[in-house]
């Protein structure tokens, strides 16, 4: 039997038709599509939806330092405050962008082009998280930005060492990237090594691929509340 | 020979690594391999050496920043000439650059880094990181630019230090980069679920003929590399032979203790020994098997990564009491191998026997032993070992 767990997108775990989550535990999903149709919303909900059954997430920004990821989620009411200590964050970008980010256990800072330092803090992070839960989240938002910063064909390997990393310690991950962004050969080497697919296009949630199901479609609309599937 | 400044690491080279070493340390993705760059250099410029470091990962700052966290005062190197930055990181995020030398394009690479190394003769090259050039420039742009580089370095007498993140790239290149090497390290990761611990192991060198030892460590901050010697415990009811199988398994070892004057002599304190067995190290310490030092066996059980448990075959009255060990040893949570030992006397019950009798899951292996005669000793090692890091 495959568990699910909730994808904490209103109306998506209905369409997989079951009633208690759409995405299959210990996978990892892509999330892809053009720019601004809701891939970090998707993921900000993802792992919200974790933090309200006590699961931790490890969040890996490469696009927003932690104290604007903050405020884009708190843009839609949803209070983080509370999950903190719920919340590993491996920071890429602050460090490089300068700003000075308060410390605290749970928060990494790493460098979007040294994948090698945010593989290491990967594995300090997972440490943390499994002393103290044996499920959890993981959040990698963007491959884009990663590979903006890097040869494309180097973050194909960390990604692969970051599916392994995530499936062996229990986790379920969801990565991000902006379509047509890279090389169509690099594309195609990301599907193949996720386990699902989500297409998200502005008004269409289409899934692709996923563990235990078919493809299937449906419209989809950003509220101030966040993204909810028709 | 120059000091690496990383501990153990000297031992297992034979002393250092020969001046104008090429040294690379293959890092699998996950391990902490930067450190060990930092702080061979941060050693060879205390000692008064010159150096630079090569970066196209980290910005000249963070690496300063990370030195600082280290406890290591780079900013003053830099200021009085003995270390430079070639800066192939800044440029490429649009930065300004206060480095000697920046690197704007990968083509420039090659003689920049060639001025660098005649900058700091006899001294020291820290090339981070090596996978990234790989990636941009191909792999055989890559290979025949590294044996240039240490071709220079073995004319002015530097040693260059490679930092390699062993994504997963096809062994072949691997090889072909190790073979340009005088000295490859592996750094790994000792996993059970998740990443453990981290371990170094010398894979070869040009100039000695290191052992297959792996090196348990961490890293600290302040502080660095720290070298971890993992703890295993030999424990077990009163005159099964503890002491004993710590002396057999042992390169070297002593018994604290006070024989008691009586027919049978006893450990009364602790046998601690020291294990070197197939590339594991280990400090053994063996628990006296009385009650009244139960505390003991509570304080060494959390701090141990593995246990034998040896039983007298013939005693079958004392497994209550192993039983009872194991609990208070915390030993349930960590592997463990039972030693029957005695099995040359009259009455010794057989490993099978023994499990029923104690009702022993078949996670845990019973090794029959005759301990005063090494019987069975490296069998019970091979299975801890096997427990341990997987066969």
């Amino acid at each position: 039997m495959i568990v699910r767990i909730a994808s904490g997108i209103p109306g998506l775990d209905e369409l997989i038709g079951e009633e208690r989550g759409s995405l299959a535990e210990n996978t990892v999903t892509l999330v892809y599509g053009p720019p601004k149709v809701g891939k970090s919303i998707f993921c900000y909900q993802f792992a919200y939806e974790g933090f309200r059954s006590d699961e931790p997430c490890l969040y890996i920004s490469a696009d927003y330092g932690l104290n604007e990821l903050e405020r884009s989620i708190s843009n839609f009411g949803w209070k983080f405050d509370e999950y903190r200590e719920n919340f590993y964050i491996i920071d890429a970008i602050s460090t490089i962008s300068g700003l000075e980010v308060e410390s605290r256990d749970n928060y990494f800072p790493s460098s979007v082009h040294n994948p090698t330092d945010i593989m290491v803090k990967l594995g300090m992070a997972i440490r943390q998280i499994a002393s103290k839960s044996h499920r959890f989240r993981s959040v990698l938002d963007s491959l884009t930005t990663l590979m903006a910063f890097n040869d494309e064909l180097l973050i194909v390997r960390v990604l692969t060492v970051y599916i392994m990393r995530i499936k062996e310690s229990g986790g379920t991950a969801i990565v991000t990237y902006t379509e047509g962004s890279a090389d169509s050969k690099v594309e195609n080497m990301l599907k193949a090594i996720v386990d699902n697919i989500i297409h998200l296009d502005g008004e269409k949630l289409t899934i692709e691929a996923m563990v235990g199901s078919g493809k299937i479609t449906a419209s989809y609309n950003i509220t101030s509340n966040g993204m909810i599937v028709e | 020979m120059k000091k690496t400044y990383i501990p153990k690491l000297d031992d297992i080279l034979g002393g250092g690594i020969i001046d104008n070493a090429s040294v690379m340390f293959s890092a699998v993705p996950g391990v902490d391999s930067e450190a060990f760059g930092y702080q061979m250099l941060h050693g060879r410029l205390k000692d008064g050496d010159k150096g630079f470091i090569y970066t196209n990962v980290a910005e000249p700052e963070t690496i300063t920043y990370e030195f600082n966290s280290y406890g290591w005062d780079l900013q003053k190197f830099l200021e009085n000439g003995d270390a430079f930055f070639v800066d192939g990181s800044s440029p490429f995020l649009g930065l300004p650059s206060t480095a000697k030398y920046t690197i704007e394009d990968y083509s420039k690479m090659e003689k920049v880094i060639m001025e660098a190394i005649e900058d700091v003769p006899d001294g020291i090259g820290v090339i981070n990181n090596l996978s990234t050039i790989i990636d941009y420039l191909g792999e055989d742009e890559t290979i025949k630019i590294i044996k240039k580089w240490n071709l220079h370095g073995k004319k002015h007498n530097t040693s260059l230090i490679y930092l390699f993140t062993k994504w997963d790239y096809n062994t072949g290149l691997v090889e072909k980069v190790k073979r340009s090497m005088d000295c490859v390290i592996e750094v790994k990761t000792i996993e059970e679920r998740v990443i453990i611990g981290q371990g170094f192991m010398v894979a070869h060198s040009s100039w000695s003929k290191p052992s297959n030892t792996m090196v348990l460590f961490f890293v600290v901050q302040p502080g660095g590399i720290k070298v971890y010697i993992p703890k295993i415990l030999v424990t077990g009811p009163y005159n099964a032979g503890k002491s004993t199988f710590v002396k057999r398994i042992s390169k070297r070892s002593v018994s604290v203790d006070r024989k008691a004057l009586s027919a049978f002599p006893t450990t009364i304190a602790l046998d601690i020994g020291h294990l070197e067995y197939k590339g594991f190290i280990a400090d053994i310490f063996g628990t006296p098997g009385q009650e009244r030092f139960d505390l003991l066996l509570d304080v060494l059980g959390r701090e141990s990564v593995g246990a034998f448990i040896i039983v007298d075959s013939t005693a079958p009255e004392t497994f209550g009491r192993a039983k009872e060990m194991i609990r208070k040893t915390r030993a349930e949570a960590i592997p463990k191998v039972l030693v029957a030992n005695k099995q040359d006397l009259s009455g010794a019950l057989s490993p099978e026997e023994i499990r029923e009798k104690m009702k022993l899951g078949k996670d845990i292996p019973i090794i029959p032993a005759i301990v005063t005669e090494g019987k069975g000793v490296t069998d019970a090692l091979d299975a801890l070992l096997g427990l341990l890091y997987g066969d």
